[in-house]
């Protein structure tokens, strides 16, 4: 009987191995805008299955940020204002909005007949304690503006105060985090209260869990009326990409959220599907720590911006659905100069001489740090590191998951990186203040950069009312960031969302998200 | 014949120091045989346990990131760090940890989803096992035939077709052989779904056809070229000699006696790969889109969400025991030999 504990022994050691291993494993590790509108009559009724890469863990619009969420709960709340597929600020619940002349009072009236999917009013009241809330709360889309008061007053009009001027302001407004909420959580707790969701937008949550899948259906007291036309939206978690597109080719799926690059010709030229595309606020870009003692020396960023050739890779990498990037700012977002920036373009030549000027003019080897689980990286990394050989600079390219990726830029432990910065509402300010405030606790994205011109620069940014006074301050930035290079942008992506040719009426939104109100399944 | 022999040996020579009383004697073997390996058992899953949590936190990587993007303030995730308890030194956390294993046999919450490890680990558990097991059948089955005719045709044609076929999926990974069916039946054929599970015992069993015989064509080529081995061996031994001899059937003698007889090593080696399986559907699930424990723990070390992770490394060693037990068990009624031995 020895043998049997033997046995045995050996197989629990495989086990615990097998666990081991598992757990070791992780440190290793537009403007063109489709919207499928047919010409047909919509059709009421019916389902709508959409495949997404994760579940939907929370519907707290104060706490939550991620896509998983917040793609879901856009479509239970809904803002005073939001963005249309331009990402163009436009009213929502408010039927109308002004700001006054000197930018600190805003003043919001709210549609008639406005209700929460439970069929109560919605009042002034209802939007004056949300917004109050998110303050109070903070969160991780926090309101950046300095808000003095905000008022109903009376049943169909908000007052908004500032501190002082923030145009930016506006735009904020339209994050899912300011979404309309019914006061004091109809007197439940904010946890239960997001447990079971009331808000006005067109769907209300039928069944859900956290792990899995998220049906909606429809909300009857939804205020554009015989919206939405489905009767039910069901989310279904498929993490892999590959069975995504086969779900959606075999009809399992009528949607899918994520179609990468390399995917998405097959899906636009197959019979039973197409590709809906938006241009992004997203801008692909290599970020330098500035800490790095080569990478402190601008002569050397600018001789690798220098070195590779943008239009090259982007072609490469996106198999043309990415666009070229000459700017920091995507063109989908007002005050972008992408076609004006006078950006270091490719030119191998210039590239060496700028080298030669800097304290490293017989070149140096360094790393490029990426995260593991995007293969367009990967391509993009090599790229690079051949563009850097070119002109004597060795680049090893040092591949890890996401988390530890995350892990050792926020701690300044690489010398340059491949990543995306994202704004989160469509205004300029998202994406500038992120990467170029020296005081702000991302530190011009983990890149340490500072310029002595920029915190004054900013401020006027973000002061400046809308028009070409605040044109010019950004044009000013970008071309500081431009010939500076704390970081070179690669180019601007594309939301790409792959569908059945039968489903109609989708609006793919600059963010990635989706709008399904309008949508519906033809016969 | 030499382990018959021996294992007589020992047996009588067990019976002969023990004196008048053979049979108690041997049940009260059994039963200590049996606690030290429970004992033994219990040591590698504490240590299991043990370790994955302190390597799970050694490893770079914060879960409040994850949840949080690269976009959210310190302030925010300073309050989400010290709501989840993860601001405390990791000695407290690890008391936290053992306190709620021993007084709710969980492991926490998870981070991620916030509800309790062990209620998302319950929901995938079944479809986990199911594969498992449905994958086992198919295996066993095809495995048994294949074997039963190469061995019975050895050097002929069936032979070496049957013993040069099915390597050919074990040299292709098995997610590439997943793919290949994938595209074929599900895609194409529209016979099977390309991926998920459907409602229901039925739509389950139907869900995981594809993906059992995945699993199950990097089980057969290995499993049949051991029990053909062994069917061979059998064939030639003396017994089967004897057997032939006193004119009993063919067919009786292939399947009542040789199988039996030569399917015991299989079974040890089914029982390994079945350990390794338990880690290893991992990729299957991935590719075919199961929400399994597999691929519970795909996401979970992605987002480090502690608990999770803890709670599936405790699950698979208790799994792994368990499914020991039951292979020796098995291979205890199958073998007689094993009946007489201490």
């Amino acid at each position: 009987m020895k043998k049997f504990s033997k046995l045995l022994n050996r197989r629990v050691a495989a086990a615990a191995l097998a666990c081991m291993m598992a757990v070791a494993a992780t440190g290793c590790g537009s403007s063109t805008v489709s919207s499928s509108g047919g010409s047909a009559a919509p059709v009421s009724g019916g389902t709508i299955t959409y495949g997404r890469p994760a579940s939907t863990t929370s519907f707290d619009i104060y706490t939550q940020i991620t896509t998983n969420n917040a793609f879901a709960v856009d479509k239970i709340f809904e803002t005073l204002v939001t963005f249309d597929k331009n990402g163009k600020i436009t009213d929502w619940l408010a039927k109308s909005h002004s700001v006054s002349s000197d930018g600190l009072t805003y003043t919001f009236v709210l549609r008639d007949g406005l209700k929460f999917s439970d069929g109560k009013a919605v009042t002034a009241k209802d939007a004056a304690f949300s917004i109050e809330h998110h303050l109070s709360v903070g969160g991780p889309l926090a309101i950046d503006a300095d808000v003095e008061s905000v008022t109903a007053q009376n049943d169909s009009t908000l007052v908004i105060k500032l501190k002082k001027a923030y145009t930016p302001f506006i735009s904020e407004l339209a994050n899912f985090s300011n979404g309309i909420v019914p006061d004091n959580f109809n007197g439940k707790s904010e946890a239960d209260f997001f447990k079971n969701p009331v808000g006005t937008g067109p769907f209300v949550v039928e069944k859900w869990s956290a792990d899995g899948d998220l049906t909606f259906k429809k909300n009857t007291n939804y205020w554009q009326k015989g919206k939405p036309y489905i009767d039910k939206l069901v989310y279904k978690v498929i993490s892999d990409d590959t069975q995504s597109i086969n779900q959606l080719k075999a009809g399992q799926v009528d949607a899918i959220e994520r179609v990468s690059c390399e995917n998405a010709k097959d899906l636009s030229q197959g019979g039973s599907t197409k590709l809906l595309e938006n241009t992004s606020w997203e801008t692909e870009q290599v970020f330098f720590n500035t800490l790095d003692k080569h990478f402190s020396d601008v002569h050397v960023r600018r001789a690798l911006a220098l070195a590779i050739d943008r239009a090259g890779l982007t072609k490469a990498v996106t198999f043309g659905y990415g666009k070229t990037a000459n700017s920091l700012l995507p063109t989908t977002i007002t005050y972008n100069t992408d076609s004006t920036v006078k950006a270091l373009n490719y030119n191998v030549a210039e590239a060496k001489n700028e080298l030669a000027k800097s304290a490293y003019p017989k070149g140096f080897a360094t790393k490029l740090l990426i995260s593991s689980d995007n293969n367009a990286r990967m391509q993009e990394a090599q790229i690079i590191q051949a563009a850097g050989k070119a002109i004597g600079i060795q680049i090893d390219i040092d591949s890890v998951e996401i988390a530890s990726f995350r892990e050792r830029f926020f701690k300044y432990d690489y010398s340059m990186m491949i990543n995306s910065g994202q704004a989160d509402y469509p205004d300029a300010n998202s994406i500038i203040a992120f990467q170029v405030d020296p005081s702000g606790f991302s530190k011009c994205y983990w890149t340490h950069y500072s310029n002595s011109e920029m915190p004054s620069l900013l401020a006027q940014s973000q002061s400046a009312p809308d028009g070409d006074q605040r044109a010019k301050v950004y044009a000013q930035i970008q071309q500081i960031l431009a010939d500076e290079v704390p970081y070179i942008p690669l180019y601007y992506t594309k939301v790409l969302v792959g569908a059945s040719s039968r489903l109609n009426g989708l609006t793919v939104l600059p963010n990635g998200s989706v709008r399904f109100e309008n949508a519906y399944i033809s016969k | 014949m030499k382990m018959l022999i021996s294992a007589n040996d020992k047996s009588s020579s067990a019976a002969a120091a023990g004196g008048y009383n053979p049979g108690g004697l041997r049940a009260l073997g059994i039963i200590k045989t049996v606690l030290r390996a429970l004992l033994k058992a219990a040591v590698v899953i504490v240590c299991v346990v043990v370790v994955v949590f302190f390597i799970i936190r050694l490893v770079p990587g914060d879960p409040v990131k994850m949840i949080l993007g690269e976009h959210s303030t310190p302030e925010a995730a300073l309050k989400l760090r010290h709501q989840l308890g993860l601001d405390l030194p990791v000695w407290q956390q690890f008391v936290r940890f053992l306190h709620n294993l021993f007084v709710n046999g969980d492991t926490g919450n998870s981070i991620v989803y916030g509800v309790s490890t062990k209620s998302l680990i319950a929901q995938r558990v079944p479809v986990s096992l199911m594969l498992i097991l449905m994958a086992i059948v198919i295996s066993i089955i095809v495995s048994m035939l294949l074997a039963v005719a190469a061995a019975t045709h050895k050097d002929g044609v069936q032979d070496h077709l049957i013993r040069v076929l099915p390597t050919i999926t074990l040299g292709m990974p098995v997610f590439w052989v997943g793919l290949l069916l994938i595209l074929l039946f599900g895609v194409q054929l529209h016979l099977f779904p390309v991926g998920g599970v459907s409602a229901g015992a039925g739509g389950m069993l139907y869900s995981l056809t594809l993906p059992a015989i995945t699993v199950a064509l990097s089980q057969i080529p290995s499993l049949v070229r051991s029990l053909r081995a062994q069917i061979l061996d059998v064939l030639e031994s003396d017994f089967v000699v004897t057997l032939k001899a006193a004119g009993i059937p063919k067919n009786v003698i292939l399947f009542k006696h040789v199988l039996r007889n030569s399917s015991i090593p299989t079974l040890m080696l089914l029982g390994v790969n079945v350990s390794y399986l338990i880690g290893g559907t991992l990729v299957v699930e991935q590719v075919f889109d199961i929400r399994g424990v597999g691929s519970l723990l795909f996401s979970s070390i992605s987002s480090r969400d502690f608990p999770v992770i803890q709670g599936i490394a405790l699950y698979c060693a208790v799994a792994v025991v368990i499914i020991s037990f039951i292979t020796e068990i098995a291979a205890y009624c199958l073998d007689p030999r094993l009946k007489g031995e201490k």
